[in-house]
């Protein structure tokens, strides 16, 4: 496989700037990171992988890290690296789209896979609410792609790697936009994508009540709750945090219960790689049964509690 | 407040057929409004209702973007009235075509403060085409937005990214994308439905908003359905006790 000569790399947390310094050790001859934090930040960053860093100092209270993209954009013009991997988050599409723009491209979004081809970046991501997966090159010079976490795997750090850090001088945004307040989410933070077990719920839940007896089931199993976006979107019964599919979080669990879900490609596309799929419809049409290993044509009000006492047996 | 909606005409999901070969077929797919645009229109509407001026709604695409149904669709949600810019090469545009053109239209539209679009479209779902119009327009570009409220000249805007909320005060003009659970769309009622007809509607070709054919940026190599997870379909019926106990024991055997 063909090298990159040079490759960037833009993440939130420390997690996925591993991941991509190591991605782009795999891509690229040299990697440069562009770190926003403290000095002891950037010189970890050299430690996970990469050969420079471009730092832009710590980020202030009043600002935002979407208030740099002129900084960076301003990088690239004059460094002009070939590739830049951004992480996936909400700052991360915003940021790269914004410097897509003004680099006169489109971002390789979500990527799955990322090879390099002919000199050329090629990358795969999810279309048509998963019907399909589609493989992409970017005819401009810089490629700029967002890469799913678990593409790439980290590499231990080197407490010994040597690398260079370069102070970047901050530029103004062009807008000013003003924080009133930045506060953390409420709530208990959900990572599904962390459960090795999980239960998810569809419409053929009748009541909100019933949840209860759900986190009943999760919890005698050691499974976390998940469910359809009508669910968290439609009736509001759980947090969006646990809506699973394409909008929402896509997992790989060891085990999948589908409990009232009729097998939607949107929903089905979020746990198609787990190892084992179950499922619970009264439906016998409902379309999850064929990529079920195990199924049950039955009313689940009906299983449940058996379930429930089973597990709790076990 | 002047406000622009984005929106984009997606194939059903459903109507999608996987050939053989595992390319996708859209031949007999129905065309609709992206579900997530519909959030977008929806919140254009409460920040005029709020602050006061006009909302329009804005697309681009191919000829099946002459729909009627479809134009008829966006307008009995509320808009005033609805601009389309109609190219061929438009109808497999990628984000940055998207955004140019979005931008010469809604330059052409003028005197804008706020343009929506949804959180990403329903076919590619690559949630870039806000963020590279706002930097295209020079607006204030925000995306993930979950709450916006009209304040004198400005916006106010909770912004729900992964682990944090951000409130924000946003100078005009500004760009924002929402979030799928900003709002709940209204179902438009007959009344809605019957006087969209009458709403005007503006067409484009891309010379009249100045532009020429530009360079593509990306190109597309091939797009197949996933090669299927084989899966065991051992498929059981009834919920008596004797049954429920065979599939929990085939559970069992996988933990």
């Amino acid at each position: 496989m063909s090298k990159i000569k040079q490759v960037w790399v833009l993440a939130e947390t420390t997690a996925a700037l591993a991941q991509l310094c190591a991605g782009g050790r795999q891509l690229g001859e040299e990697v440069s990171a562009i770190i926003y934090g403290s000095k002891e930040e950037a010189e970890k960053a050299i430690q996970l992988g990469a050969d420079k860093i471009y730092w832009l100092g710590e980020v202030k209270e009043e600002s935002i890290l979407e208030d740099y993209t002129e900084t960076i954009a301003e990088l690239l013009h004059k460094e002009r690296p070939q590739l830049l991997l951004i992480q996936p988050s909400k700052r991360g599409k915003l940021i790269s789209g914004r410097l897509a723009a003004v680099m006169g491209t489109s971002v390789l979004v979500d990527s799955s896979e990322l090879i390099v081809a002919d000199d050329n970046v090629q990358a795969k991501h999810m279309v048509y609410g998963g019907a399909a997966f589609r493989t992409e090159k970017v005819l401009t010079e810089i490629t700029i792609a967002t890469i799913n976490m678990g593409v790439f795997g980290a590499l231990p750090e080197d407490a010994n790697r040597q690398g260079e850090i370069v102070a970047v001088d901050y530029v103004e945004p062009g807008v000013k936009i003003k924080v009133i307040e930045k506060k953390k989410k409420e709530g208990t933070e959900v990572n599904l994508t962390a459960a090795k077990r999980v239960v998810g719920i569809g419409r053929g839940i009748e009541n909100e009540e019933d949840i209860k007896m759900i986190e009943e089931l999760a919890g005698a199993m050691g499974a976390e709750v998940g469910c359809t976006r009508p669910i968290a979107e439609g009736v509001n019964w759980l947090p969006r945090e646990r809506y699973i599919g394409v909008s929402g979080v896509m997992l790989k669990p060891d085990l999948y219960l589908a409990l009232g879900i009729s097998g939607q490609v949107q929903h089905m596309v979020g746990v198609d790689q787990a190892k084992v799929i179950v499922s619970v419809n009264k439906d016998k049409a409902a379309p999850i049964f064929k990529q079920s290993d195990y199924g049950l044509i039955g009313d689940i009000y009906k299983v449940l509690p058996l379930l429930i006492e089973k597990f709790k047996t076990q | 407040m002047n406000v622009v909606t984005c929106y984009k005409i997606v194939p059903e999901e459903q109507d999608i057929i996987v050939q053989k070969d595992r390319s996708l077929s859209f031949e007999r797919a129905e065309w609709k409004i992206g579900q997530y645009d519909l959030n977008a229109i929806e919140a254009g509407m409460q920040v005029a209702e709020a602050a006061g001026g006009k909302v329009s709604a804005l697309s681009i695409g191919d000829k099946n973007l002459e729909n009627s149904k479809l134009k008829k669709a966006v307008l009995s949600r509320g808009p005033e009235d609805l601009y389309l810019v109609m190219d061929e090469q438009l109808g497999k545009a990628d984000c940055s075509l998207t955004a140019l053109t979005l931008k010469a239209a809604i330059e052409k539209i003028g005197n804008v403060d706020v343009v929506i679009c949804g959180e990403g479209s329903s076919d590619l779902y690559a949630q870039q085409v806000g963020a590279q119009l706002g930097q295209l327009l020079g607006a204030a570009t925000l995306n993930a937005v979950s709450k916006i409220t009209p304040d004198g000249d400005k916006l106010i805007v909770e912004r729900t990214l992964e682990n944090d909320i951000e409130i924000l005060q946003v100078p005009l003009p500004a760009c924002i994308s929402v979030t799928t659970d900003i709002n709940l769309p209204r179902i438009a009622g007959m009344k809605e439905i019957m006087a969209a007809g009458k709403k005007p509607v503006t067409q484009w070709g891309m010379p009249e908003i100045g532009l020429q054919e530009l360079p593509k940026s990306t190109e597309i190599i091939s797009t197949l359905a996933p090669e299927q997870v084989e899966r065991k379909q051992i498929i059981l019926e009834g919920d008596s006790e004797e049954i429920v106990n065979q599939l929990f024991e085939n559970i069992l055997k996988e933990l």
